[in-house]
C-alpha cells in the first residue's frame, strides 16, 4: 500500500493576479519513515492541445520524512507568458502538482484552472496579444482530480508492473474518458468542462 | 426473523467477499473488490438495526473506507477485544487496524463521493509472509495470536502482541488454504483447503493433531472460500464443502476423537461458509409446565454457492430455517452479532443481507460466566477474561460500582484527550480539535508556514523543504505491547541496563541516599584494565563507558578471570569488587580510577595473557606469598603446607578449586589433617581473601553530592609509628584525621563513613568527619566493608557477616556466617549488596541470591536466574503500562531486571493454560515475598499491584478475596489482634484502596469490590 496519502491540499492566494506565484499547501501522511525525500512538482499546462506548452513552474524536494502528518507550503513563479500560446492565454486549463518517490509518481493532482480579464471590456474585446498583467488567475480549488498509482515502496527491488510511467499524457487530463486507470476523482464524465465551470465559477 | 436487506451497504456493485460484526455491536466491516484495489468499508450497524437511523440523514452510515489493499480483499475479522480489524487480501498482505483517535472526520482527498470518514481506521501493520492470495484470517479466542491461510498451501500464526512476528508457519495443506477457525478454548486450530482435507493443529506446539479427509473424498470444483466454524462449546467442529453420498454437505466433527458421523444436509451446491452463533442456548422454559432442564445447544448457519441459507440448532433435526434465492451469487461470509440474534450475510454479487431473530425462536442464550462453566467443566479451563464487549452485557449491581465504571470511562477519556494534546502534540485538520503544535494553533502555524518552513538547497542546487510534522501517529497501544514483551537478551539488555543505571542514578543523586548498587556487579576486571580510563576528572564519561562495558552476565565475567589470572592480581580484584558493590553506581567508576592506579603502582600483571594460570600449581603456590602480612606467619606455613598435601593426595580436581572459588579458598588444614574431613566438609572454614594494603587510594562515594574518600597510608612518621591519613571531601569541604594502622579498606554513604585497618579495627566516622565510635575490633581480618545510609556491613575473611546501625547503635546482624550458602556448591559470592534498611544480599555466582532476614535470623532465598516459574511465568497482561520498567529496587537490582516477561514468550505460549496461571501465581508470590524480605516498600507495591492485576484478570476469587483481608484487616479494633496496620512502611489500607479500581475493572467482582469499598468507607468515616 501507499506509504503517502496525501490529506488535503488548500490553495493560497486564490484568485490572484497572473504573476503571482502559485502556493500550494500540502497536507500528507506518511505511514512509516522515509529513506529517500519526496519530490512534489508544479506543472503548468499551457495549451489543452499539446504537451508541448507545458511548463513545469518548479519542482521540490520534500524531506526528510519521518511516520506521521506533515505540511508544507509549495510556492512556485508564475508560468512564463512567451510559452503560452496566444489563443489558449485566456481561458480553462490545468495546472498539476505530482509527487514521485524513488522517481515514481504516485499521486497527482489536477485543478482547473481559469485565467480570464477582470476589466469588463478587456472580457468583452479581448485584445489579440494577451495582457498578462491583466489577467486574473482562479484554481477552481474546490474540485481536485487526484489520480493515484501504485509504485514499489520497498528500498530492493523492480518496479511493480502496473506503476504506471511519470511521464503520463498530462492531455488526458483534460478528456476525461483516457484517464489514467487509478482515476478517483475525474468522474463527471461527460460533463462538459466548460459547463461545469461555469457553475462553479457562479458559486465562487 | 425478520430480514433485511440493507441496499446502500455495497462495493458499488463490486463484489463483497467478507463480512464481521464489531463485537460491541455498533459497526461492521466488509471487505472486497473496489474500483481498482482491494476494498475494506466499515459501516455503522445502527441504521441497519432500526429503520428510523437508517432515515436520519444526520446518522452516517459509512464510518470509514480503506482501499489500502491492492487487490481484492478475501476476509476482515475484528479481534475479539474490538480495537483491531485484520484484513488479508490477494496482494498476498495482512493489513491490521486500528481506529486513529486523534483525527476528526476527514474526507479522502479528492474522493468524487465527498463523504466524510467519519472515523478514522489507520493501518498499523502490514503482515507480509504469504506467497499467495490470503484467503481468510482469525484472531485466536484470547487475541494473541492471529492465523491467516493463504492459497500458498500455508497457514501462518501471527503474534498479535508484537507483529510482525510469526510464531508459526503451519505446513501439511497440499492445495489452496481456505478457511480457519479457533477452538474456542484455544487449544486448536482448524484449516480447510482445496486438498480435499480439513486440519486440525495443536496450539501448544504447533503440530498436526488430526487431518480429516474422508468426508472430502468426493469433493470436486472449487469453492472460492472454505469457512468452517467451531461450535461455542467447543464440542464440534462444522466444516465448509464436504459430500456425502455425492450430495453437499457440511460435515460435522466430534471434537472427541475427531469422528464424523453427522453433517447437516441440504443444500443443492457447495457449501462455503458455515458460521455457529457465538451464544450457547437452552429451551425457553414454558410458563407453568416445567420441562425437563433440557441440555444446552447451539446454533449454527450455513451459507452456500447456492445461494441460499440455512440456520440450524443442534437440538434440531431439521434447519430452523432455510432462506432460497437470498442473492443472486454465492454467498461469502457470515457473522453473527454478539447477542447471536442476528447475522449478516453478504455475497458475490455485492449485497449483503441481515436477518434478526428473536429469543423464541433461537431460545435463552447462556451467559458468558454459564458457558465459561461449561468450558471449565469440560476442559478444565476458560476464557475467565472477559472481554469489554462481554463485559457490557453485565449487569451493574450497585451504584457505586456504576459510578466507579463511569469515573474510570471519564478519566480514560480525559486520558485520551490529554494523549492527544501531550503525546501526539498534534494538531488536526477538524476544527472542532484544539489543534494545537507546540503552544501554537494550527491557524497560526498555517499562517506563518510558507515563512517558517526551512527551505535549503541541496548540492546540486534543488530546493528542499523540510515539512513540518503536525501529528505523530498514534500507534502508541502497539508499541507498549511490543515493549512489554520484548525478551530481552545480549546487547539490548545490556544497553537497558546502562540507560537504567543512569536512571537510577537520577534518583539517587535527587535522594541523596546511598541505595544499592545497579545491576552491574563489578565492572569486568579484564575490561576494565584493557580499557585506561581517565582519571577522575571525567567520570561521568567512565560512568558510561564502564555501563555499557559490563556485560549483563555478572556471575560468568566473575568466575572466568579467576581461572585465568595469578592470584596477586585476582587479590586486588577482589578489592575492587568489594568496592564496586559498595554504593552507588557512582562508586564503580571511582574504583575504576583506583584500579588504574594500583595498575599503575604494581599490578599491571592483570593484564598477562591468559595461559599464565595453566599450570595452577605454580600460582597456588603464589598466594602466601601475596598474602599480606596481617595474616599469621603461622597461617601462611599451614596454608602452604595444605596446597603442598591437596596437590598430593587429591584428585587434580579439588585442587584447581582452590583458585577456581574466587572468594572462598578452603584451607582445610586449618580444621584438620585429615583429608577425609576435608572432602566431607571443605567448607568448614572459609577463608576470603583481604584487600592488599595500598599505599594510597581514593574511593568516590555519591556524586551528589560530591563525596570522595581519599586514603594515604604511612604518610608520616611520629615517634617511630607510622600515621595513615583519612581525608574525605564532601561538596568542596573537606576534613581529615589519621589513623595509627594501615588502611586496607574504606567505604562511605552519605551519613558515615568507615575504614577498616590492618589490626582488624573497624572505625567510623560521622559524614563530617566526627568519630562516632571506639574501634571496632572484628575477630578476624575485613575482607569486605560496605556503607549504606547508617548501615555497616563487614565481611571478614572468616566469611561472617556483620551489620551494625550506627545511629541507633544497634547490630542488626552479628557475626552471621555465609557457611550455609557457600559450602556444598561450587558456587561463589559474586555481588554483596546492603540495601537502604540494612539487610544484607549475597548474589551467587550460580545466579542464586540470598538476602539475610535478620527477625528470623535466615538466609532467604529471593532470587534465582534460573528459576523456571521466572522464566514461565506469564503476566504481561497486568503490568501497569508505564511502570512496567521503571521499578527500581534492591529486588530489581539482584534479579538484574531481566524483566522475564516475556521472555519466553513463545514457549509459554505452548504451556497448557492451568499450568502456566500456576506458575504465574507461584512466581509473583515469590516476588512479593522477595520484596516484603528485602523490605523494598515500592517494589512490594509493585508486584502486589501486579498479583492482583493477574488474579482479576484471570478470575481468582479466593486469593484476592483473600489479600483484601489482608489488608484491610480489623474493622473493629480488638486488643488481641495481631494485625499490623502497615507493611514494609506502607500502610495496608492505603494499597487496599490502590487495589480496588484494579478489582473494579472486572465487573466479575462487583460484590468483591463493593464490599471492601463499604468497609473502607466506614472506617474512613470513623
Amino acid at each position: 500500500m501507499a506509504k503517502v496519502q496525501v490529506n488535503n491540499v488548500v490553495v493560497l492566494d486564490n484568485p490572484s493576479p497572473f504573476y503571482n506565484p502559485f502556493q500550494f499547501e500540502i497536507t500528507f501522511e506518511c505511514i512509516e519513515d522515509l529513506s529517500e525525500d519526496l519530490e512534489w512538482k508544479i506543472i503548468y499546462v499551457g495549451s489543452a492541445e499539446s504537451e508541448e506548452y507545458d511548463q513545469v513552474l518548479d519542482s521540490v524536494l520534500v524531506g526528510p520524512v519521518p511516520a506521521g502528518r506533515h505540511m508544507f507550503v509549495f510556492q512556485a513563479d508564475a508560468p512564463n507568458p512567451g510559452l503560452i500560446p496566444d489563443a489558449d492565454a485566456v481561458g480553462v486549463t490545468v495546472v498539476l502538482i505530482t509527487c514521485t518517490y524513488r522517481g515514481q509518481e504516485f499521486i497527482r493532482v489536477g485543478y482547473y484552472v481559469n485565467n480570464e480579464y477582470t476589466e469588463t471590456e478587456l472580457r468583452e474585446n479581448p485584445p489579440v496579444k494577451p495582457d498578462f498583467s491583466k489577467l486574473q488567475r482562479n484554481i477552481l480549488a474546490s474540485n481536485p482530480r487526484v489520480t493515484r498509482f501504485h509504485i514499489n515502496w520497498e528500498d530492493n527491488s523492480e518496479k511493480l508492473e502496473d506503476a504506471e510511467s511519470s511521464n503520463q499524457n498530462l492531455q488526458s487530463l483534460l478528456s476525461t474518458d483516457a484517464l489514467p486507470s487509478a482515476s478517483k476523482g475525474w468522474s463527471t464524465s461527460e460533463n462538459s468542462l466548460n459547463v461545469m465551470l461555469e457553475s462553479h465559477m457562479d458559486c465562487m | 426473523m425478520k430480514l433485511l436487506k440493507p441496499t446502500w451497504v455495497n462495493h458499488n456493485g463490486k463484489p463483497i467477499f467478507s463480512v464481521d460484526i464489531h463485537p460491541d455491536g455498533t459497526k461492521f466491516a466488509t471487505g472486497g473488490q473496489g474500483q481498482d484495489s482491494g476494498k475494506v468499508v466499515i459501516w455503522n450497524m445502527a441504521p441497519v438495526l432500526k429503520e428510523e437511523d437508517e432515515k436520519n440523514e444526520n446518522i452516517p452510515k459509512m464510518l470509514c473506507q480503506m482501499d489500502n489493499h491492492l487487490a481484492c480483499v478475501n476476509c476482515v475479522r475484528w479481534s475479539n477485544n474490538g480495537v483491531y480489524l485484520a484484513s488479508g487480501g490477494d496482494d498476498k498482505l495482512i493489513m491490521v487496524w486500528k481506529r486513529a483517535a486523534y483525527i476528526g472526520p476527514s474526507t479522502v482527498f479528492g474522493s468524487s463521493s465527498k463523504l466524510a470518514n467519519v472515523e478514522q481506521w489507520r493501518c498499523v501493520s502490514i503482515l507480509r509472509n504469504h506467497s499467495g492470495d490470503v484467503m481468510d484470517v482469525a484472531w485466536s479466542p484470547h487475541d494473541a495470536w492471529l492465523a491467516s491461510c493463504s492459497v500458498d498451501n500455508t497457514v501462518v500464526i501471527w503474534n498479535a502482541v508484537k507483529f510482525p512476528e510469526i510464531l508459526a508457519t503451519l505446513k501439511g495443506h497440499s492445495g489452496l488454504v481456505k478457511g480457519l477457525t479457533w477452538d474456542p478454548v484455544g487449544k486448536y486450530i482448524a484449516s480447510q483447503a482445496d486438498d480435499r482435507s480439513l486440519k486440525v493443529w495443536r496450539t501448544m506446539d504447533w503440530q498436526l493433531e488430526t487431518s480429516i479427509t474422508k468426508p472430502f473424498d468426493e469433493c470436486g470444483g472449487t469453492t472460492h472460500v472454505l469457512r468452517l466454524s467451531w461450535s461455542p462449546d467447543g464440542h464440534y467442529l462444522v466444516s465448509a464443502h464436504a459430500m456425502n453420498n455425492s450430495g453437499p454437505t457440511a460435515q460435522i466433527i466430534e471434537r472427541d476423537g475427531w469422528k464424523t458421523n453427522m453433517d447437516f444436509v441440504g443444500h443443492r451446491k457447495a457449501v462455503t461458509v458455515v458460521k455457529f452463533n457465538p451464544k450457547i442456548f437452552k429451551k425457553k422454559q414454558k410458563n407453568g409446565s416445567s420441562t425437563k432442564s433440557s441440555c444446552p445447544y447451539c446454533c449454527c448457519a450455513v451459507g452456500s454457492k447456492d445461494r441460499s441459507l440455512s440456520v440450524w440448532l443442534t437440538c434440531l433435526k431439521r434447519p430452523l430455517v432455510v432462506i432460497h434465492e437470498l442473492f443472486d451469487k454465492s454467498i461469502m461470509d457470515i457473522s453473527w452479532t454478539l447477542n447471536g440474534l442476528g447475522i449478516l450475510v453478504c455475497s458475490m454479487d455485492g449485497s449483503v443481507a441481515f436477518l434478526d431473530f428473536s429469543q423464541d425462536e433461537l431460545g435463552d442464550p447462556l451467559s458468558e460466566e454459564e458457558k465459561s462453566n461449561i468450558h471449565q467443566s469440560t476442559y478444565g479451563k476458560s476464557l475467565a477474561i472477559m472481554t469489554e464487549a462481554q463485559l457490557s452485557t453485565t449487569i451493574i449491581e450497585n451504584p457505586e460500582m456504576l459510578k466507579y465504571q463511569q469515573r474510570q470511562q471519564q478519566q480514560q477519556m480525559e486520558q485520551k484527550n490529554s494523549a492527544i494534546r501531550d503525546v501526539t502534540g498534534a494538531a488536526t485538520a477538524a476544527p472542532k480539535v484544539a489543534s494545537m503544535v507546540n503552544g501554537e494553533s494550527l491557524e497560526d502555524i498555517r499562517k506563518n508556514l510558507l515563512k517558517k518552513q526551512v527551505e535549503t538547497r541541496t548540492a546540486d542546487g534543488r530546493r528542499r523543504i523540510t515539512p513540518l510534522c503536525i501529528a505523530q501517529l498514534d500507534t502508541g497501544d502497539f508499541s507498549t505491547a511490543f515493549f512489554n514483551s520484548i525478551p530481552i537478551s545480549g546487547s539490548l539488555a545490556g544497553s537497558m541496563m546502562s540507560s537504567q543505571s543512569s536512571q537510577q542514578l537520577v534518583s539517587l543523586e535527587s535522594n541523596a541516599t546511598n541505595s544499592l548498587n545497579t545491576s552491574k556487579p563489578s565492572i569486568e576486571p579484564t575490561a576494565a584494565s584493557i580499557k585506561p580510563t581517565d582519571d577522575a576528572a571525567n567520570k561521568d564519561g567512565v560512568n558510561a563507558t564502564s555501563a555499557s562495558a559490563a556485560p549483563p552476565a555478572s556471575s560468568s565475567v566473575l568466575t572466568t578471570p579467576s581461572k585465568i589470572e595469578p592470584m596477586k592480581a585476582f587479590d586486588s580484584r577482589f578489592t575492587e569488587r568489594s568496592k564496586a558493590t559498595s554504593g552507588t553506581a557512582v562508586v564503580t567508576n571511582a574504583n575504576q580510577t583506583a584500579i588504574d592506579r594500583l595498575k599503575d603502582q604494581n599490578l599491571i600483571k592483570e593484564n598477562k595473557p591468559k595461559d599464565i594460570l595453566e599450570s595452577s600449581s605454580d600460582s597456588e603456590e603464589k598466594i602466601p606469598i601475596a598474602k599480606p602480612l596481617s595474616i599469621p606467619k603461622r597461617k601462611l606455613e599451614l596454608e602452604g603446607e595444605t596446597v603442598e598435601k591437596k596437590k598430593k593426595g587429591r584428585p587434580r580436581k579439588d585442587s584447581r578449586l582452590v583458585p577456581v572459588t574466587l572468594t572462598v579458598q578452603s584451607p582445610a588444614a586449618l580444621a584438620s589433617e585429615k583429608d577425609a574431613i576435608c572432602i566431607s566438609a571443605p567448607a568448614l572454614a572459609l577463608k576470603l581473601p583481604t584487600p592488599i594494603p595500598q599505599k594510597s587510594f581514593t574511593l568516590q562515594v555519591s556524586s551528589d553530592p560530591s563525596m570522595y574518600i581519599e586514603v594515604e597510608n604511612e604518610m608520616t612518621t611520629v615517634g617511630g609509628s607510622k600515621l595513615s591519613r583519612l581525608k574525605c571531601n564532601r561538596e568542596g569541604k573537606e576534613w581529615e584525621t589519621v589513623l595509627t594502622s594501615r588502611i586496607l579498606t574504606a567505604a562511605g554513604s552519605c551519613d558515615i563513613v568507615s575504614v577498616a585497618c590492618e589490626k582488624r579495627t573497624l572505625s567510623v566516622f560521622s559524614a563530617c568527619g566526627r568519630r562516632l565510635l571506639p574501634p571496632i575490633m572484628l575477630h578476624s581480618p575485613i575482607s569486605t566493608l560496605h556503607c549504606t545510609g547508617p548501615y555497616i556491613m563487614a565481611l571478614t575473611t572468616a566469611a561472617t557477616l556483620s551489620v551494625w546501625d550506627v545511629h541507633k547503635q544497634l547490630a542488626v546482624v552479628k557475626d552471621e556466617s555465609l557457611q550455609i550458602l557457600l559450602s556444598g556448591s561450587d558456587a561463589t559470592v559474586s555481588q554483596i549488596l546492603l540495601t537502604q534498611h540494612g539487610i544484607p544480599v549475597m548474589s551467587m555466582s550460580d545466579g542464586k541470591a540470598y538476602c539475610f532476614n535478620p527477625s528470623l535470623s535466615t538466609w532467604n532465598l529471593v532470587s534465582d536466574k534460573q528459576d523456571l516459574l521466572a522464566q514461565c511465568a506469564d503476566f504481561r497482561n497486568s503490568l501497569p503500562s508505564q511502570e512496567a520498567m521503571l521499578c527500581s529496587g534492591p529486588l530489581a537490582v539482584i534479579q538484574g531486571r531481566t524483566s522475564n516477561s516475556g521472555r519466553q514468550a513463545a514457549r509459554l505460549f505452548s504451556m497448557p493454560h492451568l499450568v502456566q496461571q500456576e506458575t504465574t501465581l507461584a512466581y509473583l508470590e515469590n516476588q512479593i515475598a522477595a520484596a516484603l524480605t528485602l523490605q523494598s516498600s515500592h517494589e512490594y507495591r509493585h508486584w502486589l499491584l501486579i498479583y492482583a492485576r493477574y488474579l482479576v484478570n484471570e478470575g481468582f476469587e479466593y486469593r484476592l478475596r483473600e489479600l483484601c483481608k489482608d489488608l484491610l484487616g480489623p474493622v473493629h479494633y480488638s486488643a488481641g489482634s495481631q494485625w499490623e496496620s502497615t507493611v514494609v512502611g506502607l500502610r495496608k489500607r492505603e494499597l487496599l484502596k490502590e487495589l480496588l479500581p484494579v478489582i473494579g475493572q472486572n465487573l466479575r467482582f462487583q460484590r468483591l469490590f463493593t464490599e471492601y469499598q463499604e468497609q473502607l468507607d466506614i472506617l474512613r468515616d470513623k
